[in-house]
């Protein structure tokens, strides 16, 4: 297998209506510190990187970046896409400005998500220091629509990712020594279905559920822990639809050989713990309780 | 002194006995060890049993502890009886009842019926819960106090109990290297105000939560972690509306000589470091 040409999640560039509503959920919820002022949106922090999430007006703009190992990994993955026939396009200098980094392919999976695959995102020299004390430790992964899971599949696999395992045909794909940090969920429309931030152990878990009981953020999902990679969760209602989770524990699946799984699509594959998911789409599993 | 080694079983009485065994396998996750015409045994460790239903009225709520040896038994009956205490000795049939060698009851200073028990049965087979709770053991009682200074002394003189640590007036005590064994709680008259088992593992606690959930169990306080003892817990409501506790992560006193018990204020964040509320399960919360 030749190494992924992607390393880590980078950012998520949501889309929503209410600039300063939303940025109120991140900062007064979730603690994150606000990045460097952008163009036309809102930035965030969730560890040393300038930009780990922001959130943008124009929905055109919505993004969700990968950074590229290196520059050849970076010329490799244009390669890749455009070969199997993925648009690719280098971003310009305004763009990669907003988005923080060096340089940027902006690219399509085959549902149509806006994939950057971004060169040497900018960081910045004072540590994360969280607004309150939500444990959140970095940007974990995204999960996003398909309407093509196949299609998605392939594109991913041009970039080097990897099938850890499904549920139904959930594809959880993996691109290091996480279970994954990329999921393909199967839907109607593309778009980011959730955003996945992991956060120190389960007592932030735990902490930010009752929080958000008391200040009326909706618990969409959980808590709970998730059969294929063992992390805790709460899945949480954002602004404008938006989905924000907070994991913990060992998801390390390391060097060892680990053979695609396949969990049918039922409340126990999505959570052990048997929580049940009727908000969401493509998390429900069975009819209001 | 009177020696308590460890809490032994709760025996609760109960006006529908298929409904409280009913609850205590398929919900609780306790097995069956003997079914009679008046009474359930159930057990949750190596024991034979660790709780026992009767029918009757649920009003009658019995702690059980064991002590070493007939001599200890003997001498406790002693003390209490010089302190006014009425001390009744056990019958044969009553002690068979037990699974125990033989036994004592009194009342606690608050009304608790106590009981002191000699030798409870063990079992070979290991306990296999109906369901998967993942439960050790039945681990410690709460106890309802009309006056928890006064009953701390009784605890703490007149037995060998140890405050652990204190939240508000609610002294968590032991009797062995377990951070509490007893708690008292200020309440109105007698009874066992929760009943805890320990589980394996934290997210036991909360695969445990999920159930209670689907089976419309009401839940009383929790999922939660006790800032006192680290523990995991949930509370939950069952037959006759008594408490039932999962918790895993029960510290031990590693230090026996030298710890000094915490006093922590009497608030929701003392009871919980997550942030659940406990909804009436103590007076003035």
């Amino acid at each position: 297998m030749t190494e992924p040409t992607i390393v880590a999640p980078a950012y998520a560039r949501l889309p929503v209506t209410d600039l300063a509503l939303a940025g109120r959920f991140v900062t007064e919820f979730l603690g994150l510190p606000p990045g460097p002022a952008i163009e036309g949106g809102a930035c965030f922090r969730a560890s040393q990187r300038q930009h780990d999430l922001s959130f943008v007006t124009d929905a055109a703009a919505t993004a969700s970046g990968f950074e590229c190992r290196d520059e050849a990994a970076f010329d490799r993955a244009a390669e890749a896409l455009a070969g199997a026939g993925f648009p690719v396009r280098r971003a310009d200098v305004g763009e990669c400005a907003h988005r923080l980094v060096d340089a940027a392919l902006l690219t399509r999976d085959r549902s149509g998500n806006a994939i950057d695959l971004v060169l040497r995102p900018h960081y910045n020299g004072r540590r994360c220091h969280l607004l309150r004390d939500t444990g959140i430790r970095f940007l974990h992964g995204i999960g996003l629509r398909s309407t093509d899971v196949e299609g998605d599949l392939a594109f991913w696999a041009a970039l080097g990712a990897v099938v850890s395992d499904r549920v139904g045909d959930i594809t959880y794909l993996r691109i290091d020594d996480h279970h994954h940090r990329i999921a393909l969920h199967p839907a109607d429309r593309p778009g980011v279905l959730n955003t996945v931030f992991a956060v120190e152990s389960l007592d932030q878990v735990m902490q930010a559920y009752y929080h958000a009981a008391e200040h009326q953020i909706r618990v969409l999902h959980g808590p709970g822990r998730e059969a294929v990679s063992g992390l805790v969760f709460v899945h949480l209602a954002g602004p404008d639809g938006t989905i924000f989770s907070l994991v913990s524990g060992n998801d390390d699946i390391g060097a060892r050989q680990h053979r695609p799984r396949r969990f049918p699509f039922t409340t126990e594959s999505l959570c052990t713990w048997g929580s049940v998911c009727t908000e969401v789409p493509e998390w429900r599993t069975e009819a209001a309780l | 002194m009177i020696h308590l080694d460890d809490i032994t079983y709760v025996r609760l009485g109960t006006p529908d006995l298929d409904l409280a065994a009913d609850f205590a396998t398929r919900i609780l996750g306790l097995e069956v060890t003997e079914r009679g015409a008046k009474s359930v045994h159930l057990r949750s460790d190596a024991r034979a049993h660790t709780l026992c239903y009767v029918e009757g009225d649920p009003a009658y709520q019995v702690a059980g502890f064991e002590v070493s040896d007939a001599a200890e038994l003997a001498a406790a009956a002693e003390v209490l009886e010089a302190l006014g205490h009425r001390v009744t000795a056990g019958t044969p049939g009553e002690a068979a009842a037990r699974g125990a060698h033989d036994f004592i009851g009194f009342d606690d200073p608050s009304g608790n019926r106590i009981e002191l028990v000699l030798r409870p049965e063990y079992r070979g087979p290991r306990y296999y819960g109906t369901r998967d709770a993942a439960i050790t053991g039945f681990n410690h009682i709460g106890l309802n106090s009309t006056d928890p200074v006064r009953d701390e002394i009784f605890w703490t003189r007149v037995c060998n109990a140890r405050v652990s640590d204190r939240i508000g007036t609610i002294p968590l005590m032991r009797i062995n290297r377990i951070h509490h064994t007893l708690a008292l709680v200020r309440a109105e008259g007698p009874g066992i105000q929760h009943i805890n088992h320990q589980v394996v593992a934290r997210e036991d606690v909360l695969r445990s939560w999920q159930l209670l959930i689907r089976h419309r169990v009401p839940i009383v306080f929790g999922p939660g972690r006790h800032p006192t003892s680290g523990a995991n817990f949930i509370y939950f409501r069952g037959p006759d509306g008594m408490v039932f506790e999962y918790s895993c992560g029960v510290d031990e006193i590693e230090d026996e000589t030298n710890h000094r018990p915490r006093s922590f204020s009497f608030e929701p964040a003392s009871l919980c470091m997550w942030g659940a509320r406990p909804g009436g399960l103590i007076k003035g919360t």
